[in-house]
């Protein structure tokens, strides 16, 4: 059979594929996760704050996110990152950052905005009553927030946090754009200099399915669980 | 104990608490009854700042509660309360339910805790049930271990906040016989609730509210002898006829 395809470069390229490509877009995913989770949660926490600055500087960072294009968002981290850096640490130059870095920041940014609409929910899913009880025992906030609220609001929210999280983990090819060598930027890489872009592209596509649905499956289940446990 | 002076408090326009003046001596039992919407449970919400007011003063222990340098946790971890919906934490076992606020707030050990919560468990019978989750457990069971957890805090007095209300008939009994056996000891009591055998058996006075008002505060004999007010009887004669 000649079709003219060659997918043995598949198997040729696979340790790097994986030990490059797909452990950088694993590491960026999970990293990104719970940066975006603890930043979202406290974004959370903001917007829910009946201190109206607090809640309004909240509200407006999660629409502005919400609002602009993820490619967008990375090109111009990319590029504003090393300056805000600079600024940060008073360099007189833009601060080396390096692409995964730089994807990072902007992950964890970005979906702390998807996050936080998450986790603000599940607060507002907790009865007034757990908060009451809480502050009548004599824990201040903060102490409610973390032994009573928050593990029941996680809790509950824990299925869509995870379904956020495969969308998260397909976004992050996204980071070809600025040249990251993710999964999908070593396949592209690969693809472009063997000249075989639809084998590639293609054995990229099936990964990116098997680990998005296998995980979605998982999800489910989970959600049965705990859905019992409650 | 606890003292109320013309307390006043409004949800945007609308007046929920219109003057109530009124105070709990140390080891008074004061139960607190009137018509649903009457403003009783956002009364005793007031007491410990869980819900604030606009107007008047509150003060327990001498302390102010409205007063905005005074430190609300430490005076509510002072003050036990329990809820008409139990509100026990549904996501930890009945022991760390109990422990919880005695490490987090009053500091104590773990193993300080867990003694001090587990004798309180004993003492609402239900020790065997120490490692359950609350969801395991009946309204009844729940709401005594609720009265455990606040008085692992050692309250210088309890709020309750109709705790019998959600509660099927069958199990009301054994929660009134935890709080009457309270009252008993000399807890200083303050209750909403709309068991008037209760009231009859423990109460010191009857506050009886109707429209965000206290139109009665009398002695127990004295309002179920012959309340004042015409509202008081009407209402009376209302939860009494069966």
């Amino acid at each position: 059979m000649d079709s003219g395809f060659d997918f043995d470069v598949i198997q040729r390229s696979l340790p790097y594929l994986f030990k490059e490509g797909m452990t950088f877009t694993v590491t960026l995913t999970l990293l990104a996760m719970t940066g975006g989770i603890v930043f979202g949660t406290l974004l959370a926490m903001m917007r829910l704050s009946s201190v109206k600055p607090v809640s309004v500087l909240a509200g407006g960072y999660v629409n502005l996110m919400r609002s602009i294009p993820l490619v967008l968002v990375i090109f111009w981290f990319f590029f504003l990152v090393p300056y805000i850096g600079a600024w940060i640490l008073r360099e007189p130059n833009p601060v080396r950052v390096g692409t995964f870095w730089s994807a990072l920041i902007t992950f964890t940014m970005f979906e702390a905005a998807y996050y936080c609409e998450i986790m603000r929910a599940g607060i507002q899913s907790i009865p007034r009553g757990q908060v009451w009880s809480g502050y009548a025992l004599g824990l201040n906030y903060w102490q409610t927030m973390a032994q009573i609220v928050l593990p029941q609001a996680f809790r509950n929210m824990l299925p869509v946090l995870l379904t956020q999280t495969i969308i998260l983990f397909q976004d992050t090819s996204l980071v070809y754009v600025i040249s990251a060598t993710d999964f999908l930027g070593a396949a592209s890489k690969i693809a472009n200099r063997d000249y075989r872009l639809v084998e590639m592209y293609t054995f990229v596509a099936v990964v990116y399915f098997v680990i998005s649905y296998g995980l979605s499956v998982l999800v489910k289940h989970l959600q049965e669980r705990v859905a019992v446990i409650k | 104990m606890i003292s109320l002076k013309n307390v006043s408090k409004w949800y945007g326009g609308f007046k929920v608490l219109s003057g109530c003046t009124t105070e709990v001596k140390k080891g008074d039992v004061v139960v607190v009854c009137g018509p649903s919407g009457s403003g009783k449970s956002t009364l005793i919400k007031c007491v410990n700042g869980l819900e604030p007011f606009q107007q008047g003063e509150i003060t327990v222990d001498g302390i102010s509660v409205g007063d905005p340098k005074t430190d609300l946790p430490r005076l509510r971890s002072r003050i036990g309360m329990v809820f008409q919906n139990f509100e026990l934490f549904p996501h930890m076992t009945v022991t760390s339910n109990l422990t919880l606020a005695q490490v987090k707030v009053l500091g104590r050990s773990l193993d300080q805790a867990t003694s001090k919560g587990l004798g309180l468990l004993e003492r609402v019978g239900l020790t065997a049930h120490k490692d359950k989750y609350p969801g395991q457990l009946s309204g009844g069971q729940q709401q005594r271990v609720a009265i455990a957890r606040a008085l692992a805090m050692d309250p210088i007095a309890m709020l309750f906040d109709e705790p019998t209300s959600a509660l099927d008939p069958e199990m009301i009994n054994e929660v009134l016989d935890v709080m009457v056996a309270l009252a008993k000891e000399g807890m200083t009591m303050m209750v909403v609730t709309h068991e008037m055998g209760f009231a009859r058996k423990v109460a010191h006075r009857v506050i009886f509210m109707d429209g965000g008002e206290i139109i009665e505060d009398a002695a127990k004999d004295e309002f179920f002898g012959k309340p004042r007010s015409e509202r008081a009887q009407q209402f009376l004669s209302k939860i009494l006829q069966h």
